[in-house]
């Protein structure tokens, strides 16, 4: 579950929709309400006015600190350092983006190892996308150039053929840069 | 008669729209708003055109350079001569009205030419192939011209038209401003509402004005180099830093976030100002304007430093640390944005509302602003945004958080336009142009959301594969509805009548 709602579009899409619609229903029934059935004012005490407040702001910093630390573990900085503590056997990979390709030192790989990418780009900025078969992104990473490398690990965990793409709009021909990676089944 | 009031008089069909009332004593402060938001529609009529043509070309698989090219004029005729040039219109009707003070002499002509010579010559740019799209994603418009996509005369054409957008956004706008809020005279004559710094929605203006001043700074000197280095005037190895492309892209996008932040911080401070108009019991008090005033700067402080939201992908080359202050401040400004959402609602449950088309406009408004506001949060969560970021998810929030602020600035506008044009609007479209709108709005805007949920790239002329057409046809549909929304507000303002004459139906007008 926690997977699905951190590592995916539609985890994102589904959290969208768990702000918005509480928000949307009562903010509407409210301007509905006082604008077109009784817009006479409304005799609430103050007193339950300012606990009404209280409790809304405290609802939602609430709620906002829960969402944003349960995602921590989520991080590709938090995930990549874990990584790199409990794995000694990592595959390094050099990728270099240039308008409109990829140099990869490497586009084979196994399911359960873990691979650095480690990512720059050589003339303007470039994306550097993974997709996963069934099309949901693994992670994107911004390349600027001059900049020192981008960097994470990531550990494929099905056998399949993942597309890359560049997500940072690079000139005319920037649907065409993408390139393929396979990982395999391991082998024990 | 002033020059603007007869500019927009020689308009063929706008000018009908928009026509100045010279008999109030009040065109000083109506004339050269009128043109600025007469002129903003027909950029928005531009930019509604290029964006249908988006899909098009992708459904009958056109060359991919004519996306490119409707993509990157859209963006920047929505952005700035439509979406901000109509807030300066609005903006300026609406200050020089509370504070007494005319909107006249050369401050506002140049803010009008430069915005509209500017954009012209950007658009001319891109018409001669400066494909760049409308975020500069430097150093991509000198790449161009190495690898022959472009020609380097486009490039300088384009960055002069950008200058002149920029230096009218950075530095005339907020000194015009600056100039009416401290510096002019107060004139009674003029003075309809009158306001003061302690009053949200004037405490929100001068917000704004000095964060555009601020913030835009780096980038006015950064691409006065840059621009002065391909005029010639400066040698090249002189502007090195400049060119630096993480130089330009941190001063882009200190620019570029708090530009919107600070048309953010306007916009709500538009909504704090006039809510209170329509208050049923005629109280023509907000809530609490403690707690209005506290929810600005609370958007303020958090806003200023979240832009590191635009970089998180760049891991480890953004520190983590940053990255965290980023997620930390973006989140921030959702707190903000929930004390304002107690406030407006706190204010409506009290005091009840009149209700009107143009409230209503402002109400639908803040909707799409806090819907789109959910989803700014949430890509600007660091895990959330390796999936979301250079997707559709993005251009979805860019454009929804226009399109929510126009559409406020468009509410305040109708309420403002009987005191403009000395002719009022009628119920019936207005209701129409509030209901497509927002039915267009969301639809293009949950369409956007959910392409970038299915991983469809932004800014990308490829959209046959994976199955992300749908996302495109969807796109398109309501696109069409947020047009016919548009036509239903121009037979609105078309169809106006005269405040003298007599009324079909009783419609009152709220003074300002
Ligand atoms: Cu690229």
């Amino acid at each position: 579950m926690l997977d699905f709602l951190y590592q995916s579009g539609w985890g994102a899409f589904t959290v969208l929709l768990f702000f918005q619609i509480p928000f949307v229903t009562v903010f509407l029934y409210i301007v509905y309400r006082k604008s077109f059935v009784d817009s006479g004012a409304s005799d609430t005490a103050s007193k339950k006015m300012t606990r009404v407040e209280t409790i809304w702001m405290s609802g939602v910093i609430g709620i906002f600190l829960l969402v944003n630390i349960v995602s921590i573990p989520y991080f590709p900085a938090i995930s990549t350092s874990q990584a790199a503590k409990l794995d000694k056997d990592i595959q390094d990979v050099d990728v270099t983006a240039m308008s409109w390709s990829y140099e990869m030192s490497e586009r084979e790989f196994v399911v359960g190892r873990p691979v650095r990418f480690n990512a720059k780009s050589s003339d303007t900025v470039h994306g550097f996308a993974i997709y996963h078969p069934n099309g949901r992104i693994l992670f994107t990473m911004m390349l600027i150039p001059g900049v020192s490398k981008s960097s994470l690990i990531y550990t494929f965990k099905d056998p399949g053929t993942y597309k890359v793409r560049c997500l940072e709009y690079c000139g005319l021909a920037h649907h065409d840069m993408n390139d393929e990676l396979v990982v395999t089944a391991s082998s024990n | 008669m002033l020059s603007a009031t007869t500019v927009i008089r020689n308009t063929p069909l706008f000018g009908r729209m928009f026509n100045v009332d010279t008999d109030t004593g009040l065109e000083e402060i109506n004339a050269w708003p009128g043109l600025m938001i007469m002129i903003s529609f027909v950029w928005l009529l531009i930019a509604g055109l290029l964006g249908v043509a988006m899909p098009v070309t992708q459904i009958f698989e056109l060359d991919s350079s004519l996306f490119y090219g409707a993509i990157t004029a859209h963006g920047a005729a929505l952005a700035f001569p439509f979406t901000f040039q109509l807030m300066v219109g609005v903006s300026l009707h609406r200050a020089a009205s509370c504070l007494g003070t005319p909107v006249t002499g050369p401050l506002p002509a140049l803010i009008f030419w430069f915005m509209n010579i500017g954009a012209l010559l950007l658009a001319l740019a891109v018409l001669l192939g400066l494909n760049i799209s409308y975020a500069v994603m430097f150093p991509l418009p000198i790449v161009g011209v190495e690898t022959g996509q472009w020609s380097m005369g486009t490039v300088i054409l384009g960055f002069t038209g950008i200058a002149l957008v920029l230096v009218t956004v950075i530095l005339l706008y907020p000194l015009q401003i600056i100039k009416m809020l401290f510096f002019d005279n107060r004139r009674d004559d003029l003075l309809l509402s009158p306001r003061s710094l302690k009053d949200p929605g004037m405490l929100g203006m001068a917000i704004a004005a000095f964060v555009l001043l601020i913030t835009g700074l780096p980038i006015i000197i950064v691409a006065s180099a840059v621009l002065l280095g391909l005029y010639g005037i400066l040698p090249m190895n002189l502007i090195t830093w400049a060119t630096e492309p993480v130089v330009f892209q941190f001063t882009f996008f200190i620019f570029a976030h708090n530009l919107m932040e600070a048309m953010a911080i306007m916009v709500i401070s538009a909504v704090y100002a006039t809510l209170p108009l329509y208050l049923a019991d005629g109280t023509r008090k907000l809530y609490s304007d403690r707690l209005a005033n506290l929810a600005l700067w609370i958007l303020l402080v958090t806003s200023l430093t979240s832009f590191f939201h635009h970089f998180f992908t760049m891991f480890p080359a953004l520190p983590a640390a940053l990255s965290y202050h980023g997620n930390i401040m973006s989140w921030g400004t959702g707190v903000g944005a929930a004390l304002t959402i107690f406030t407006i609602t706190a204010t409506i449950w009290k005091h009840g509302l009149r209700p009107d088309p143009g409230l209503m406009t402002v109400i639908m408004g803040f909707v799409l602003y806090i819907f789109d506001g959910v989803s700014a949060i949430i890509t600007s969560n660091v895990a959330w945004s390796f999936q979301l970021h250079g997707t559709m998810w993005q251009s979805g929030h860019t454009m929804a958080v226009l399109i929510a602020m126009a559409m406020i600035w468009i509410g305040v506008f109708m309420h403002h336009y009987p005191v403009i044009t000395g002719r009022t609007l009628n119920k019936k479209p207005g209701y129409w142009f509030v209901g497509l709108f927002t039915t267009g709005a969301l639809g293009v805007s949950y369409s956007f959301l959910a392409a970038g949920a299915a991983g469809m790239p932004r800014r990308f002329a490829a959209w046959n594969q994976e199955g992300w057409m749908v996302y495109g046809n969807l796109i398109l549909f309501f696109g069409l509805i947020l047009g016919a929304g548009m036509a239903a507000l121009a037979y609105d303002l078309y169809k106006s009548r005269l405040i003298s004459e007599p009324a079909g139906g009783k419609s009152a007008v709220p003074a300002e």
